[in-house]
């Protein structure tokens, strides 16, 4: 049977993706290991995280990219048409942030606001907003969306889950996270002291990192049920990524209350990547599990029963 | 191929087909074949001779054949299902779907949605054709590479 081939790179996505999060984290940690060699001759202050933002809003541009393609391939009235497409609105708020907060919302040279006479410090400080907006609670809701319609097509077509003793407990402790931060921001504030508006953006996506994280549990153990197979790894990253998120606010929140050092600042330089690709493996590992089943009949194994599954058999 | 020349395929099966005949002496030479017997068949010429002890034992050695072949089509479709379902869900998914008793056509009919549902019905259908081709369900598997 000659199938049409459409072997492209979409195949190798995950590899992509794997390949540049590896480099870059071999890069980061040159670095590391550079910048304590050159700490003890010279006298070095801070580090730039422009290079891991703009990564990130790279991945979350691809990520939306994938998503765009899968969305497509699934028609009207199929039943996860409309979690892929929270998945890449998702992705899309992501990638907007990253564009504003890079380009129009910081006074660098190339920023087109700042070409005029008179700089419109104000309209960046609102995109600087906006994209906070849009990078936080708005993603995180719209994630939460596309776990909800998720989990609720697993449970119709056979793999239902309620919530066990773990999914609370780590529920239970994020919801403890949250609360701490809510307490040190009314704290703060009765002091008297100004909380900033990254700070406030932040708190409102809270709550719905408490969901998250209860949808991402529920979401693995489901996954479980589903087994190992080509599309159950999307969906499992997918949950990984969600509690990665969630971690990586934790931390982020950790490392606020400590000095600056190097190898802290460096793990949250590393976090956004991460988090980034994780999301991105998602379409790509559901790209993988389609193109594998439009692929040629002639590349499929010739000796069916050498290719069966031990169970299968 | 029976299926393609009685025009029961759907149009993207049929497509894949055409595209496969144009380029397959073995599997066209297959479709000729069909085609001269269903001929002959509706012209009569194939009548089987019913009205005699030899006749009947022929009719009935071809219905076992059938039957045997029928069995062989519907063991083989449940493997690959059962290798499909475990490719793209897992163990645990196979044996939610593949309970003790469970038809090929029942097997077929759940992998098939499940597909539909999770990989979209463009690949889902690819899947389904792969599981079905060189199955004639008619005797024994013709050596066709559909």
């Amino acid at each position: 049977m000659t199938r049409k081939t459409s072997l492209d790179g979409l195949e190798s996505a995950p590899r992509w993706i794997f390949t540049f999060l590896g480099a870059y984290a071999t890069v980061t940690l040159l670095v590391l290991y550079l910048w304590n060699a050159a700490g003890q001759v010279f006298s070095i202050q801070g580090t730039s995280d422009s290079t891991s933002a703009l990564s990130a809003t790279g991945m979350a541009a691809v990520s939306l990219w994938l998503c765009l393609v899968v969305w497509r391939s699934f028609p009207a009235g199929s039943p996860l048409r409309f979690t892929w497409m929270l998945l890449a609105l998702a992705a899309a708020a992501q990638a907007t942030s990253g564009v504003l907060t890079d380009f129009l919302g910081t006074n660098w040279l190339l920023n087109p606001l700042l070409w005029s006479e008179q700089p419109k410090s104000g309209l960046i400080g609102q995109i600087r907003q906006a994209a906070l907006i849009a990078g936080g609670p708005m993603r995180l809701a719209l994630l939460a969306a596309a776990m909800l319609a998720v989990l609720r097509v697993l449970r119709k077509y056979g793999f239902p889950v309620r919530p066990a003793a773990a999914d609370w407990a780590v529920s239970g402790i994020v919801c403890m996270f949250a609360f701490s931060r809510l307490g040190e921001a009314c704290a703060a504030t009765i002091a008297g002291r100004q909380i900033g508006q990254a700070d406030w953006v932040s708190l409102a996506g809270l709550p719905i990192l408490c969901v998250l994280s209860m949808e991402a549990m529920l979401l693995r153990r489901s996954v479980a049920r589903m087994g190992k197979g080509l599309i159950a790894r999307g969906w499992l990253v997918l949950g990984y990524g969600i509690l990665l998120t969630v971690t990586g606010e934790a931390v982020l929140w950790v490392l606020s209350h400590f000095s600056q050092t190097l190898p802290l600042a460096m793990v949250s330089a590393l976090m956004p990547l991460t988090i980034g690709s994780a999301f991105a493996l998602v379409p790509a590992y559901q790209l993988v599990a389609q193109r594998r089943a439009m692929r040629p009949a002639d590349s499929q194994p010739e000796d069916l029963s050498a290719g069966v599954p031990e169970l299968a058999r | 191929m029976v299926a393609f020349c009685d025009a029961e395929t759907g149009a993207y099966r049929s497509r894949r087909i055409a595209r496969h005949l144009a380029n397959c002496e073995g599997c066209r030479e297959q479709l000729l074949r069909i085609e001269r017997e269903k001929e002959e068949l509706s012209a009569g010429a194939m009548a089987p001779a019913i009205d005699s002890l030899q006749g009947l034992a022929g009719v009935r050695s071809a219905i076992a054949a059938w039957r045997d072949g029928r069995s062989w089509a519907t063991s083989e479709l449940k493997n690959r299902l059962r290798w499909q379902l475990e490719t793209y869900f897992g163990s645990p998914a196979l044996l939610e779907v593949d309970r003790p008793g469970t038809q090929a056509e029942e097997l077929l009919g759940r992998t098939s949605e499940m597909l539909d549902v999770f990989l979209g019905p463009n690949a889902a259908e690819a899947v389904r054709d792969d599981c079905l081709s060189g199955l004639s369900f008619a005797g024994p598997a013709e050596e066709t590479c559909l």
